[in-house]
């Protein structure tokens, strides 16, 4: 049989077998997967403050209204924990892998080199913080088919997202570029830090809105200062109109009558 | 690891599947090395491949077939205890220095350490003086690298990617001396040593499969 038909053939059986067998070995209780998952989960969390700059992601900051450009990687990496094949699993990291090949691609001219990409998909798993990450790498490592775990594309995804995970766990100072102090701060209050950031942001926007506020009060006083005056000079016209059309010939009536006169339009527009 | 596929009955043809990781510091040059040997591009404004992290290439050497996977390693310093993660089952290691840079050198040199430490002889070292354009500023001298590679095991290569020099020997080189380990292995299969441990460490047989995925936990035979 040629290698192709049999690469193809072991990977529909293991597709058959192991979505029926997923239930049953995913995360089984004879080993200690559910804990490790909670403790990954729990160290994902504390490092939520953790920027691209500090693990030197290439990124270009184009203000808050533009899309992380690592969205569509970080979607990919959470629907892994959806699929029940390793294989399904396995596309899963290659997609997000592709994803964020695209968006380093966004963000730098030169072809991503593995540091870039290692970097980056830290990140992402940092912002994604993966469902049951741990067990569902221990299960592909398990039982998907091992030619693709190993070599090929699919296998150079899989051992960088192990790296990425080992990274994560043993992240310390040193690795962000921070000092020791610094790091302690950014663990302690990590909320904090992020509830506070928030509020500056709230603040800014407060301050915005009210600046545009006044700006619009201002600009409506003078509109009203700007029709006063149109009606005031509107009412000398017609003054001066109605006088000269009800007496055209006598000049010396023209101030008594001309008080009448503008008493009667006065009363007319109120 | 490395494959050996076999058709079974008819004309049987070899194809070998190589994994070598690529090693170096951020700025030696590894990543215009590899685009150099697999796309023919230096600082190419038209090079259309979004990553030099994984590239494969195919060769034909001696009538036999090559498949080779070469993986990039973060080489950034905070990376570093990563390493042995990307070495697994690799057949090959390119450590790449820049003449020019005497720490890039020495980065090397802890690199090929730790790589005998986990894989002992089994895995080709290639150490390779990268930018030998710039010989004018050269800070590691030939005679010290030469010495110092053969003192390991290792080869030494000198290359420039921006030339094209170098780069075609040291890649064909280095898949005839994995050809030649996988050889040998295949021999002393042959002679009756452990089969499970020469698939570990490289070859194997594509009608060996069920092993496989015995050893993957599956429990279909096939055949």
């Amino acid at each position: 049989m040629p290698e192709e038909q049999v690469e193809q053939m072991m990977e529909h059986m293991e597709k058959l077998v192991m979505t029926r067998l997923h239930k049953w070995v995913f995360c089984h209780d004879s080993c200690d997967d559910e804990q490790k998952d909670l403790a990954l989960q729990r160290r994902i969390r504390s490092l939520k403050w953790v920027t691209p700059q500090m693990l030197r992601v290439p990124f270009t900051d184009r203000g808050p209204e533009d899309a992380d450009p690592y969205l569509p990687a970080i979607t990919a990496i959470i629907e892994m924990d959806a699929k029940r094949a390793p294989q399904d699993k396995l596309c899963c990291v290659s997609k997000c892998s592709r994803n964020i090949f695209q968006a380093v691609g966004s963000c730098k001219s030169e072809p991503a080199c593995a540091d870039d990409f290692l970097s980056a998909l830290i990140y992402v798993v940092l912002c994604a913080n993966p469902p049951r990450l741990h067990s569902n790498m221990q299960y592909v490592a398990r039982f998907g088919l091992p030619h693709a775990l190993r070599t090929g594309e699919t296998g150079y995804y899989f051992t960088n997202l192990s790296c990425a995970v080992a990274f994560i766990e043993k992240l310390d100072a040193a690795a962000l570029g921070l000092s020791p102090d610094e790091f302690r701060g950014f663990m302690q209050g990590g909320g904090a830090t992020g509830a506070l950031g928030q509020a500056q942001q709230v603040r800014q926007q407060l301050e915005e809105l009210r600046r545009r506020q006044e700006h619009v009060m201002e600009q409506a006083r003078s509109l009203q200062a700007q029709l006063r005056s149109w009606a005031e000079s509107t009412q000398t016209r017609a003054d001066e109109v109605a006088y000269l059309t009800f007496f055209p010939s006598s000049p010396l009536r023209r101030v008594d009558d001309g008080a009448d006169c503008r008493g009667v339009a006065g009363r007319q527009e109120h | 690891g490395a494959r050996l596929g076999g058709g079974s009955g008819c004309c049987v043809s070899f194809c070998y599947s190589f994994k070598v990781v690529l090693l170096g510091e951020g700025c030696v040059g590894k990543t215009s090395l590899v685009l150099r040997y697999c796309e023919n591009k230096f600082n190419d404004k038209h090079i259309t491949t979004l990553q030099a992290s994984f590239l494969t290439k195919k060769l034909n050497i001696t009538g036999k077939r090559v498949n080779l996977a070469i993986w990039d390693t973060a080489g950034q310093e905070r990376f570093h205890a990563l390493g042995p993660i990307y070495y697994r089952d690799s057949n090959g290691a390119i450590l790449v220095y820049d003449v020019t840079d005497e720490d890039s050198f020495q980065k090397v040199k802890n690199w090929v350490k730790e790589l005998r430490k986990m894989l002992g002889n089994e895995i080709c070292l290639c150490i390779v003086g990268n930018k030998i354009d710039l010989e004018k500023e050269r800070h590691v001298s030939v005679e010290e690298a030469e010495g110092y590679a053969e003192s390991v095991g290792a080869k030494h290569y000198h290359t420039s990617a921006k030339l094209n020099k170098g780069i075609e020997e040291l890649f064909l080189d280095l898949c005839k001396r994995m050809m030649e380990t996988a050889q040998a292995e295949e021999r002393m299969k042959g002679n009756g040593a452990s089969q499970f441990g020469a698939a570990r460490r490289g070859v194997q047989i594509v009608d060996d499969e069920p092993q496989a995925a015995t050893a993957a936990g599956g429990c279909c035979s096939s055949g």
